[in-house]
């Protein structure tokens, strides 16, 4: 069984958001981990880009599939994890414990759209049924 | 969806299940990386039940498939298992096959899924036009879909002749049949009696991974018995997920990819499967439909190639990856490509992929990409 985290915030297309500050750090679920299976390539946007809300912001690929990172927040790339390309298998091990990039924000508020881990685990159940 | 005699199993091992051809089956058990590297280094077994068995049966049968495959089926000794494509009048392809002599003037051509009932239509109406290009040909072939009542397990890997040898007991083997198992070579078969049954098990040294391996079909009611005895032995489950990186590595081509009603078995790089010296469906316009060819590309850096990036060279377009994986054996990007005709024959040259926004460099190399 995949799990969520109760203090994250989660986007449509499988992504979370970790807050701190006015900096949100963003991942792929322990859901979107399981469903792609082994990574074996994992890239995040430089820093530096600005990006909108959709903007692609990083992507990793199993054996079998290819899966793109949409942003769910708008604002600057502060940083970006490079250990990710060589060791993509990290996301596998700890989908949550491993983020793609760091935003700074530039609309804290666009947050509120996202779904809580009630309504991701939720989001998840239908979408797996 | 249907079901094969085994879909019990695959999800009480909680199998990943995925809609392939309308079947329900399991596409990974516990990870397509282990699985391919489980049947490179030891033995794995598939669930390949739904896979089409057509029999093309009475007199005058061989001489058809002759006329309506790209080789001759007839004149080989009888344990013999041909590899052949079934084409369309234009010399488009309609499926590949494996062709099991079952009888004097009955054979079994073992078919795509996918593409089963529109195999059985086309050999119907090939059957059709056969009977009016050659009206004085004596003959009363009959064509059956035989499909639901064979289930089939694939035995795959280096260790499994050892493993069929162990279980030849239990798999019903009197002591001739299984010496010649023992020594059963490439494309031969051996048949065995099921008493209660009236199909027979088919023990065929065929496979669809690039090692040794079995095929092994049987009445469906024995099927969940048999993968039980493998399973058991502590054969390792394997889903559709590897066994599609498995054919990839080993060169095979795949159906809907490498070949279709619009990629010739000459585009697909089938050719060696093709025998011009004879008169067959789709042989005359063959030649003239092709204008690609396929061709082997690794990746030189991280890239993974995925099915309808374009590939160039020299910043020019000139194909399209058919199909594109990751290599678990390899640990690198691999692919077929269809490109135009006059792409240079050399190998070790580098054409670029558009992988997402990026031009990324692959070498071309001859085909497997694992050698055995």
């Amino acid at each position: 069984m995949t799990t969520v985290k109760e203090d994250l915030r989660y986007a449509k297309t499988h992504e979370w958001v970790k807050v701190e500050g006015n900096v949100a750090w963003i991942g792929i679920t322990d859901f979107a981990q399981d469903q792609l299976g082994d990574l074996v390539y994992a890239e995040a946007e430089p820093v530096g880009e600005e990006v909108e809300i959709d903007d692609l912001i990083g992507s990793v690929e199993s054996v079998k599939m290819a899966s793109d990172l949409f942003s769910p927040i708008s604002g600057k790339i502060v940083e970006s994890n490079e250990s990710i390309e060589d060791e993509p298998e990290q996301i596998n091990e700890d989908a949550f414990g491993t983020w793609f990039v760091k935003i700074e924000m530039s609309d804290p508020s666009q947050l509120d759209d996202l779904m809580d881990a009630a309504a991701y685990e939720k989001f998840c159940e239908e979408e797996s049924a | 969806m249907k079901k094969t005699p085994l879909n019990q199993r695959h999800l009480a091992l909680n199998a990943r299940m995925v809609d392939y051809a309308g079947w329900e089956m399991p596409v990974q058990y516990e990870g397509i990386t282990e699985e391919v590297i489980a049947v490179r280094e030891k033995v794995g077994m598939f669930d390949v039940s739904h896979m089409g068995e057509v029999l093309v049966c009475g007199e005058g049968s061989g001489e058809f498939l002759n006329w309506l495959l790209s080789r001759d089926v007839t004149g080989k000794q009888k344990d013999q298992i041909t590899y052949a494509i079934l084409c369309y009048e234009d010399g488009g392809t309609v499926d590949d096959l494996l062709v099991y002599e079952m009888d004097e003037n009955c054979y079994m051509l073992v078919v795509n899924a996918a593409n089963k009932d529109k195999d059985v239509l086309h050999i119907n109406d090939s059957l059709t036009s056969y009977r009016e290009k050659y009206p004085d040909r004596e003959g009363d072939v009959q064509v059956i879909d035989d499909s639901a009542y064979y289930g089939q397990i694939a035995v795959q890997g280096p260790e499994s002749l050892s493993v069929m040898l162990d279980l030849a007991d239990k798999l019903g083997l009197d002591a001739e049949q299984k010496e010649q198992l023992q020594g059963l070579k490439r494309y031969r078969q051996i048949q065995v009696e099921k008493p209660g049954f009236e199909r027979k098990m088919i023990i065929s040294r065929t496979g669809y991974t690039g090692e040794n391996g079995y095929e092994i079909y049987l009445p469906a009611e024995l099927t969940a018995e048999v993968w039980d005895l493998f399973y058991d032995y502590g054969v390792k489950p394997v889903g559709l997920g590897a066994r599609d990186s498995l054919r990839l590595e080993a060169g095979m081509p795949l159906y809907g990819h490498e070949m279709s009603e619009d990629i010739t078995p000459l585009e697909g790089d089938m050719g060696f499967f093709v025998d011009f010296s004879r008169e067959f469906q789709g042989g005359e316009k063959m030649k003239e439909k092709s204008t690609r060819k396929r061709i082997a590309l690794v990746s030189e850096g991280r890239a993974i190639p995925r099915d309808g990036y374009p590939v160039y060279l020299n910043d020019a377009e000139v194909g399209v990856v058919s199909s594109g994986s990751f290599s678990p054996t390899l640990g690198k990007g691999i692919a077929f490509a269809l490109v135009n005709l006059d792409f240079p024959d050399d190998t070790d040259m580098v054409v670029e992929v558009k992988v997402r926004k990026k031009f990324e460099p692959f070498k071309v190399i001859k085909a497997p990409f694992v050698k055995k």
